[in-house]
């Protein structure tokens, strides 16, 4: 029983942290079809903002205040991926609307060049930050430690997928947002401004990944690489949950997530994470356009 | 003239490289470049073959595959076992020994001979591309979503390979072994060295004409025809799917060869040959080279590995990742048409 409800724990605890790193990617490649190979360096640059955070309060301010640079380090993270995104987009992503593939490339020379900045930065060797004081140790449930890392975690990508939802559908700048996704020349003509919109959405979804990346220096330390290896689950669930739902990026990074899980019970991790990837390009073949599909008349999506 | 330039343009262009490729041992046996180039060059080679697999695909196609490293990869891990087995003489290696095999397992049995060796190489890439292409195309999975399919299915086999050690040595791969001509280091070897750069030479010119025969072809022009109108294909009466498979087959089975070559020239292969930057960076030489064109990912891939070559050790290591990525998106935003397209437009303008 005990190993049941850890394992549930532990496949809730892996979802969330594949959903946070997806919901970025939900927007950026689910909204607007540009594929961000540099997706990953932005987890990064969020996990070396927190890390800058860590060391600017371990420095300067005294230890009884330490404690709260991991909340401050949350908006720093998204603030300053948001703003490397708009950068991205203004320089590189706003000359390849259209060219879905090319976007793709393009990105990978970008995700070249910040790799390297980081390595240059922060040196080869991994970084690593001390979880704050109010997140080591674990709710303790009969013989079971849920620790309170992971619970921290859960929460956040809750109230992450809370704000996406309530700024997608139920904001004006969502409105607007979906306007411009689903038909561009319509929207332009009700005089949506679709160059600021293209660019804030670019810049949201950089932004939440750099939220992901937070929460990713919490489990391990951080190098320049450390993005890499998120992005093809990331891709991967939002492809599965179908693309531009955020439902479906919902479900898909809970399936990944769990099933990876169940399946580690029978063997090792990588052997599992590889078995589960297996079954969703199994799946995909089944349904090429993922769970939820976006209906539509036109022969090429 | 000008016709005629247009017309032969790109074969003069790989004759150059090829000529170029000839001279080289020349030079090597008369002092001037040093043999750790002539292997570079080899391996430069094998690069180049897989090149014009992914631009037979990319280029004229338009499939973009992030995952032909996985097939560069299998070549490689046959010839790699193949000679593995040679070293040891039919005998189960240490790394099996320490992952607690006795005797030497099932799959690695068909590489005990040159024969059961070639067949795999071919058997194996091939059949994973023909199942995978067959039921992506034929269930019309395009664009960026085979990308992102071909890039899963990579990392998965990545995982796998580390995961299962006993059978592939995990992390560290297959290494210390020789080429299939026996040594090709030291003094004594320059021979060898020699005659299997020739060789390299010999498959890289074999595959470049096949290719661009195979693309002069009508088949070349129905796969440029899925490329520039998928469904007006489809619509034409061209069972596009059948079309895009077998030439997605035919591309990985090239990348195994140039993984098969590669690997005598480099000694070792690590899974890391299956990691997602391996196989962009090989897109990387097609998008820069000149996609559609096959000279152009030669070029590109000769091209790009010599800069890395020159560059990647000391102090311009740094500088060098910031001119790639540079580069990369320079050339996709504003060169579509790479180096190679750049020039022949410039030489021959289409309106004359």
């Amino acid at each position: 029983m005990n190993q049941i409800i850890l394992s549930l724990f532990n496949g809730l605890s892996a979802s969330s942290i594949i959903l946070l790193t997806s919901l970025g990617l939900a927007v950026t490649f689910g909204l607007m079809g540009v594929i961000n190979m540099a997706h990953g360096e932005f987890i990064m640059i969020g996990a070396y903002t927190t890390f800058v955070v860590h060391e600017l309060f371990r420095l300067f301010l005294p230890r009884t205040v330490f404690d709260f640079y991991y909340l401050l380090s949350i908006p720093a993270a998204f603030l300053v991926s948001f703003l490397i995104g708009m950068v991205l987009e203004k320089l590189v992503i706003s000359r390849l609307y259209g060219r879905e593939v090319d976007s793709l490339l393009a990105t990978w020379g970008v995700s070249i060049i910040l790799q390297q900045t980081a390595r240059s930065v922060f040196g080869s060797q991994g970084v690593a930050v001390t979880s704050p004081g109010f997140l080591s140790g674990g709710l303790k449930l009969g013989n079971i430690v849920f620790s309170y890392n992971r619970i921290f975690i859960v929460a956040l990508v809750l109230l992450c997928l809370l704000l996406v939802w309530l700024i997608m559908y139920r904001s004006g700048f969502g409105s607007q947002m979906r306007a411009t996704m689903q038909n561009r020349a319509m929207a332009q003509s009700l005089g949506i401004n679709s160059r600021k919109v293209d660019s804030i959405t670019f810049a949201c979804g950089s932004g939440l990944a750099g939220i992901a990346g937070c929460t990713i220096a919490l489990l391990g330390s951080v190098d320049s690489t450390v993005g890499q290896n998120y992005i093809v689950n990331s891709f991967m669930a939002v492809v599965l949950g179908g693309v531009g739902k955020l439902l479906g990026t919902f479900l898909g990074s809970n399936i990944i997530g769990f099933s990876g899980i169940f399946v580690e019970n029978f063997t090792s991790s990588s052997i599992a994470k590889a078995i589960v990837l297996l079954i969703v390009i199994v799946f995909l073949q089944k349904r090429p356009k993922g769970l939820f599909v976006v209906r539509s008349r036109a022969l090429d999506e | 003239m000008k016709m005629k330039l247009r017309k032969y343009f790109k074969n003069i262009l790989f004759s150059i490289i090829v000529l170029a490729l000839a001279g080289l041992p020349f030079l090597f046996v008369a002092g001037f470049v040093k043999s750790t180039m002539i292997i570079f060059f080899g391996k430069c080679m094998a690069y180049a073959i897989i090149a014009i697999g992914l631009d037979m695909i990319w280029g004229y196609t338009g499939i973009l595959s992030l995952g032909h490293g996985l097939y560069f990869a299998l070549g490689a891990y046959g010839m790699g076992m193949y000679l593995k087995l040679q070293a040891t003489g039919g005998a189960i290696t240490d790394f099996m020994k320490v992952g607690g095999l006795s005797k030497l397992p099932l799959i690695w049995q068909p590489f005990l001979t040159i024969p059961g060796m070639s067949l795999m190489i071919f058997l194996v890439p091939g059949l994973i591309a023909g199942l995978i292409g067959f039921f992506t195309f034929k269930n019309r999975v395009k664009g960026v979503y085979f990308s992102i399919i071909s890039q899963a299915l990579t990392w998965a086999a990545y995982s796998l390979f580390i995961a299962l050690s006993p059978y592939t040595n995990g992390n560290v791969g297959i290494t210390e072994i020789q080429s299939m001509l026996g040594s090709i280091k030291g003094n004594k070897n320059v021979d060898k060295l020699i005659f299997l750069f020739y060789i390299g030479l010999i498959i890289l010119i074999l595959v470049y004409v096949i290719a661009e025969r195979l693309m002069k072809t009508k088949f070349g022009k129905i796969l440029i025809a899925i490329r520039d109108g998928e469904n007006r294909t489809y619509f034409s009466g061209y069972s596009v799917s059948t079309y895009k498979t077998f030439v997605y087959v035919m591309s990985a089975v090239f990348a195994a060869i140039a993984g098969a070559l590669f690997i005598n020239f480099n000694g070792s292969i690590t899974p890391t040959a299956m990691t997602i930057s391996y196989s962009v960076t090989m897109v990387i030489w097609v998008a820069i080279g000149g996609r559609g064109t096959l000279v152009g990912a030669v070029l590109g891939a000769f091209l790009i590995n010599f800069c890395e070559y020159r560059f990647s050790s000391g102090a311009m290591v740094e500088v060098w990742q910031y001119v790639v990525g540079l580069l990369f998106i320079v050339s996709v935003v504003f060169f579509k048409n790479g180096i190679v397209g750049g020039i022949y437009e410039r030489l021959c303008p289409r309106n004359e």
